[in-house]
């Protein structure tokens, strides 16, 4: 049996697949996948999903290995094991609010699609906020007054800037990583181990 | 009417599966002079959470009770088993649980577990019988496509000792170990002062596998007579296996448990063909200690969910029905001890549908 691959879907998918074919794999059945969410090539059997759901497949032993960011891990801290960094994907997770505002005296809210990475950020502060949970788009937040501030990954800072926000406090930095199946690293670890291998950047610890 | 998240209702087929596994897992520690030890479902939260044990209260089914104490489900066998034992003055060393275990998470609230703890037992003899009880247990389900994986707490707890590691650290880098998570453990022991340790660690990763591991550690362990001493114990455990004839045994050198009880030698089964995890457990002498006792223990595990759904059921046995009626209804329970082999239904009307391997008559009080 190939070893299985679970891709998050996206921008992600697209890096990875450069980064693949760096290290010499042919991606042309990856490329032109058109809208098929399986393919498979002459080596392996790759999957496409949400980056929560690539931690799902890879948790429940569908997917031998995963591509996923690190901010999905830290948010969902899938059973898994979380390998070593990719060499792309970067970003950082930050807070943000309105450019010119204060926060205000009282309990803070924040607006987040990592519900779970906020809660912990500020509980190691020892600072209590209440929490409202987007899906999307969470820039919105602050500015519509639904909350004071958000948590959420920034890349270039475009976005935040075009709408008004400005970063109050980075506090973690992510990149891709590489996932594995806890039972399959050990039982499939003859096929699995050489891609382990390949796929890692030493310098990158 | 709705159950709550992770309960759930069994029937039929699975339910027998079910028997069964506990039933072979029974017979093989009879046979092996276990003795059977039960401890209630309702405990103090205290037995499951204090600093020796240290599970998450959060991951607990608790609630109060009328003086204001927490009490729970019954969270785990081996930490219930070790408060038991110690309030009683015994010399048995062999005894065997089964039952359900009371835990929030992924795959629900309540899971079956048979399994074995030995005390008072010379360290290796009580390693070798706890592995051996688990291989005679899988043959005697049939189940020959597992592998065994050994570990051992004493490498990572050797190698961070002279981080001088406060607890939330310890903590950090145990999760990080845990995760095989490189570039974490290598962040977390760096930033407390040693590059080496930190390669090590990161290194100790990568070392799952066969033998060659062990001779791979044996090289760059060897003037280090504690790491060489449990390189040695591990080769003699896998070799003890593979004359045992089980064909796939692996060593984890990184492997660490979450639990802070384990103090030695770890052992996990993986069943190849689902890659389920089907028994876990290991030495924790150190969970002895709350009770200012220092005893050996060690133990394992299985869980019946996972081995129920991979074990072959039963063939299904002859269906045989008596039609009878209430004059006959008696002799037609007399019958019943002349099908013991068989599945035997009493009615009162003929079956319309042709279920049965064997249709008895007695209406008349005449078997036709």
């Amino acid at each position: 049996m190939k070893p299985v691959i679970a891709l998050t879907k996206g921008r992600l998918e697209n890096q990875f697949l450069t980064f693949f074919q760096s290290l010499d794999f042919e991606i042309k059945p990856l490329t032109e996948k058109g809208r098929k969410l399986r393919v498979e090539t002459d080596q392996f059997e790759f999957i496409f999903a949400k980056g929560v759901d690539v931690t799902t497949y890879v948790q429940h032993g569908i997917a031998d290995l995963g591509v996923v960011g690190g901010d999905i891990l830290a948010e969902f801290q899938p059973d898994v094991y979380d390998l070593f960094p990719l060499p792309f994907g970067q970003c950082r997770m930050a807070v943000a609010k309105e450019k010119g505002k204060q926060w205000p005296e009282e309990k803070k809210t924040i607006a987040s699609k990592y519900t779970n990475i906020t809660k912990a950020f500020f509980k190691e502060k020892g600072e209590s906020v209440d929490i409202i949970k987007l899906e999307g788009s969470v820039e919105l937040a602050p500015i519509l007054d639904l909350a004071d501030g958000i948590v959420d990954i920034v890349e270039t800072g475009t976005t935040l800037k075009e709408n008004g926000l400005i970063v109050d406090e980075e506090f973690l930095h992510f990149s891709a990583r590489l996932i594995a199946n806890r039972s399959a690293l050990k039982i499939k670890r003859k096929t699995l181990r050489p891609i382990i291998d390949l796929l890692k950047q030493k310098e990158e610890l | 009417m709705f159950l709550p998240a992770g309960s759930q209702d069994q029937i039929g087929e699975k339910l027998n599966d079910q028997a069964k596994v506990n039933q072979i897992f029974r017979n093989v520690v009879l046979r092996r002079n276990y003795v059977a030890i039960e401890t209630p479902v309702v405990e103090y939260a205290q037995t499951f959470t204090n600093p020796s044990v240290g599970m998450e209260a959060n991951k607990l089914l608790k609630w109060f009770d009328g003086e204001g104490e927490i009490e729970v489900l019954r969270a785990d066998w081996t930490t219930a088993i070790a408060r038991a034992l110690m309030t009683k003055e015994t010399t048995q060393s062999k005894w065997f649980y089964q039952g359900s275990v009371f835990q929030k998470n992924e795959s629900g609230i309540e899971s079956q577990q048979a399994g074995i703890e030995i005390i008072l037992m010379d360290v290796l003899l009580g390693e070798m019988e706890t592995l051996f009880t688990a291989v005679d247990v899988l043959k005697e389900l049939s189940i020959q496509d597992y592998l065994i994986e050994l570990g051992h707490t004493g490498i990572f707890d050797y190698l961070i000792e002279p981080l001088l590691l406060n607890q939330a650290d310890e903590e950090k880098l145990r999760s990080a170990m845990d995760e095989k998570n490189e570039d974490l453990v290598y962040r977390i022991a760096s930033a407390n002062g040693n590059d080496q340790i930190a390669n090590q660690l990161v290194g100790l990763i990568q070392a799952y596998g066969g033998r060659d591991i062990l001779a791979d550690y044996r090289n760059k362990w060897q003037a280090n007579p504690e790491l060489l001493a449990i390189i040695d114990h591990l080769e003699k455990l896998i070799t003890s296996l593979k004359e045992l004839g089980v064909d796939d045994v692996i060593v984890d050198l990184g492997s660490v448990r979450q639990l802070r009880y384990y103090s030695g030698t770890m052992f996990s089964g993986y069943l190849k063909q689902t890659g389920d995890i089907c028994f876990s457990g290991g030495r924790y002498d150190r969970l002895y200690n709350q009770f200012e006792k220092n005893i050996s223990a060690v133990g394992l595990a299985f869980y019946v969910d996972v081995l129920t759904k991979i074990i072959k059921s039963d063939r299904k046995k002859r269906l045989v029905c008596i039609v009878a009626s209430p004059e006959t209804h008696v002799k037609a329970e007399q019958m019943r001890s002349e099908f013991l082999d068989a599945q035997v239904d009493i009615v009162y009307q003929r079956p319309t549908e042709n279920q049965y391997d064997e249709i008895i008559n007695l209406v008349d009080g005449v078997q036709l």
